[in-house]
């Protein structure tokens, strides 16, 4: 009854049509809502963006930062036909909300500096129709982060493939490296909680390497499910073999999604973690920076592809203002607007730029950032625009999941049925090559 | 919200009768509508903030939902989703086993806990306290707790107790084996103690007079529970009952803070599964389809303990 409740009163106002594009008004202030928690420092980031982009042109933003239920939020505001301006959120919704059709295409052209965008990061903001409905403004990538105490304690070097990964995993997990006399140090964290997607999120890094893939897009532009092509089963294998086989994988990981994994690596009881470069500031506080290093992800049987992700400038339908809403999205591009948001210890909302010129030495000396930046460009891959990704993560998040909780599963099986799954998924979407 | 909500669905069936029953009174004097009025404010917000969206939940039950394009009707096509996959199906079961394992082993252990700490004891007051205290403690909390206390090694809280009588060490919610009966303890931990307060108004009720008879007459321990106790407890069963079930069945804090329906789908309920299609994934329209079948289910089970009380009564 609760849940009936709460979901109708998502949608307010009756459904009309939809709407066309609104009297323009060039003075009108923007309203941007930003994915980022209310008073934190993604917040303060936010603001000063918003602060310098207002010094620069005298238009007028007002910042509201929302983070729970963000997307419901936003379908009521929907529902009253009065969006914000501007939405700034993770790449990986736009398909999602170009299927509800609240964002508009953005024209490249009147996005002052969109040339010098890199390429990756702009094919992200492409939806299957091959048209632009994003701009991206920050981007990321994993990285590997080693204790480095406990590499010296077991007298080995941070791992170059995969054989390396497995044989440090089994190392910290066996030879006591913090010294406490108990056998309750493991290798590698894993959140492997279905929650949000979080399993499936974090096999990506393995699975791409392997030459594996989640869905794979045909020649018409259309997608087949890939998660039982023999890449695709050798990765899962592996991956599963950690958390069953060797056992180097930290206990209770089926349950766990990110905040208490990273507990187990600042508490000292995994030694290996493969996370995007957001979290440096808060290990380098809690663990300590001499504690842990960064290094590239080590080679798959194919290359070394991690998990490429970022945030988007999205430019609403109906707004009053698009002139505004173009030129604030080249200001977040822009050399300026891409330096004062990397700036700052914490309070920062770029964490890599997307702009070529640009160069995160100049403004973060840390090397740590320059590999992140350099991992990006290199071996930095998307998850695909179809109309909506989350269904396809999350199915793939249940089945990674329940091979690492159950290890009596057999992964062929699980595999050809999570195929199922997915089919059934791209169909609904329409994107399914049959 | 789910007490004021049995009272609601119960308070007609108590009323109505009487109501038949009284011979027609002389109006008083006044207008008809000033008892409307009087109700008007609760009414307003009943209609305003539940049955408008109660409505709308159901009118999205039949379209896909698109809040800023607009709605187009689809039919029965969100129901024949929901109810055509393998998901909904399990979660469905899932659900019923954790709502009659939570609502049974709540009542039962709510039961024994009310008959320890029954009596006028100002010590028994405390004792009563502590053990209302898992009520009162934010779900959030009590899931973060019993998360610790299931470490699934040999040097978790549960599996060191367990590993003294040579059993364990158990996955807990961490094995899809056991996973559904660790979420259902906690369920019950929580309950119980809800459950006790009732039954203890429960046993305030009854006669002491029918005890000392029933001892006089050299009725056991045992026999005075069972047929003084339990008979004159009956209609705080039925609404434990009531409760509990309409409970069971909204079942979602706990899930979705412990496993959020792993390993392997092994917990996963009708509401959890509720959230993931509807805001999760943004299709309100299939989530509204489910959110409407729990509701049919939570109704139907209350009339029909509604329609079993009513033919006892009479």
């Amino acid at each position: 009854m609760a849940a009936g409740v709460g979901l109708a009163l998502v949608v307010t106002a009756c459904g009309g049509g939809g709407a066309g594009k609104a009297e323009q008004d060039p003075s009108a202030p923007l309203e941007l809502w930003a994915r980022t928690t209310p008073g934190g420092d993604g917040e303060k980031g936010m603001k000063k963006l918003a602060a310098a982009f207002e010094a620069a042109t005298g238009q007028k933003v007002e910042v509201t930062a929302i983070f729970d239920d963000f997307e419901t939020k936003l379908s009521q505001r929907a529902a009253q036909k009065d969006l914000p301006d501007i939405v700034m959120n993770d790449s990986s919704q736009l398909g999602t909300m170009v299927s509800q059709g609240i964002v508009r295409e953005v024209d490249l052209s009147a996005i002052k500096g969109s040339d010098q965008l890199l390429e990756p990061a702009l094919a992200a903001a492409r939806a299957t129709d091959g048209k632009t409905y994003g701009v991206p403004y920050s981007a990321q990538a994993s990285a590997l982060l080693i204790r480095k105490d406990w590499l010296k304690k077991v007298n080995l070097t941070a791992p170059a493939n995969w054989d390396q990964m497995v044989a440090l995993a089994k190392a910290f997990t066996t030879q006591d490296p913090d010294g406490n006399g108990k056998a309750d140090t493991y290798g590698l964290a894993v959140p492997g909680s279905t929650k949000r997607g979080y399993a499936s999120w974090y096999f990506s890094n393995f699975l791409w390497a392997a030459g594996g893939d989640f869905i794979a897009k045909q020649s018409d532009g259309k997608y087949k499910p890939a998660m039982s092509t023999p890449e695709s089963v050798a990765a899962t294998k592996w991956f599963r073999d950690l958390a069953c086989t060797s056992k180097v994988v930290q206990p209770g990981a089926a349950t766990m999604d990110t905040p208490p994994t990273n507990e187990t690596f600042e508490a000292g009881k995994t030694g290996m973690y493969v996370v995007g470069p957001y979290l440096m500031p808060r290990f380098d506080s809690s663990l300590g920076k001499d504690k842990y290093e960064v290094v590239p992800m080590p080679k798959g049987p194919k290359d070394s592809t991690v998990l490429a992700e970022g945030g988007s400038v999205y430019l609403m339908a109906g707004s009053k203002n698009e002139a505004a809403q173009n030129a604030f999205a080249g200001y977040a591009i822009s050399a300026d607007g891409q330096k004062i948001g990397m700036e700052g210890e914490k309070a920062f909302i770029v964490q890599l730029p997307v702009n070529k010129s640009v160069d995160i030495t100049t403004v973060r000396p840390d090397p740590r950032w320059k590999l992140y930046a350099d991992v990006y460009r290199e071996h930095g891959r998307y998850a695909p625009s179809i109309p909506n990704w989350t269904p396809v993560r999350q199915s793939t998040a249940d089945t990674v999941n329940a091979l690492i909780a159950d290890c009596g599963l057999d992964v062929d099986a699980e595999l050809k049925k999570l195929d199922q799954k997915l089919t059934d998924t791209l169909s609904q979407q329409g994107v399914n090559a049959s | 919200m789910s007490v004021r909500e049995a009272t609601r669905l119960t308070a007609p069936a108590q009323v109505a009768p009487a109501a038949a029953d009284r011979p027609r009174q002389k109006r008083r004097d006044g207008q008809w509508w000033v008892p409307w009025l009087f109700l008007a404010p609760a009414l307003v917000l009943f209609v305003y903030f539940k049955f408008i969206p109660m409505a709308q939940a159901i009118g999205m039950s039949v379209q896909e939902v698109r809040p800023y394009l607009g709605n187009t009707w689809v039919g029965g096509a969100n129901y024949a989703e929901v109810l055509g996959s393998d998901g909904f199906r399990s979660a469905a079961w899932n659900t019923i086993v954790l709502a009659v394992g939570q609502t049974f082993g709540s009542m039962l252990l709510g039961f024994c806990l009310a008959l320890l700490v029954e009596g006028q004891t100002r010590k028994l007051t405390f004792i009563r306290s502590a053990a209302f205290l898992p009520v009162v403690v934010p779900l959030a909390v009590v899931a973060e707790l019993w998360r610790i206390m299931y470490h699934p090694t040999g040097d978790g809280l549960i599996n060191q107790v367990i590993g003294l009588v040579g059993l364990g060490p158990s996955g807990f919610i961490n094995d899809p084996h056991t996973s559904l009966a660790s979420i259902a303890v906690t369920g019950i931990w929580r309950g119980a103690p809800y459950d006790m307060m009732i039954f203890l108004a429960g046993l305030a009720g009854i006669d002491r007079g029918l005890y000392e008879a029933a001892t006089v007459d050299g009725a056991s321990t045992r026999q005075r529970i069972l047929h003084v106790t339990l008979p004159g407890l009956r209609p705080v069963f039925a609404i434990l009952f009531v409760l509990a079930a309409v409970r069971g069945f909204r079942t979602f804090t706990e899930v979705f803070l412990l496993t959020n329906g792993g390993p392997n789908g092994s917990t996963e309920v009708v509401m959890t599964l509720i959230y993931k299609l509807g805001l999760e994934q943004s299709r309100l329209g299939v989530g509204s389809a489910g959110a409407v079948l729990l509701f049919g289910a939570t109704l139907v089970l209350t009339v029909c303990v509604q329609l079993l009380r009513r033919r006892r009564a009479a």
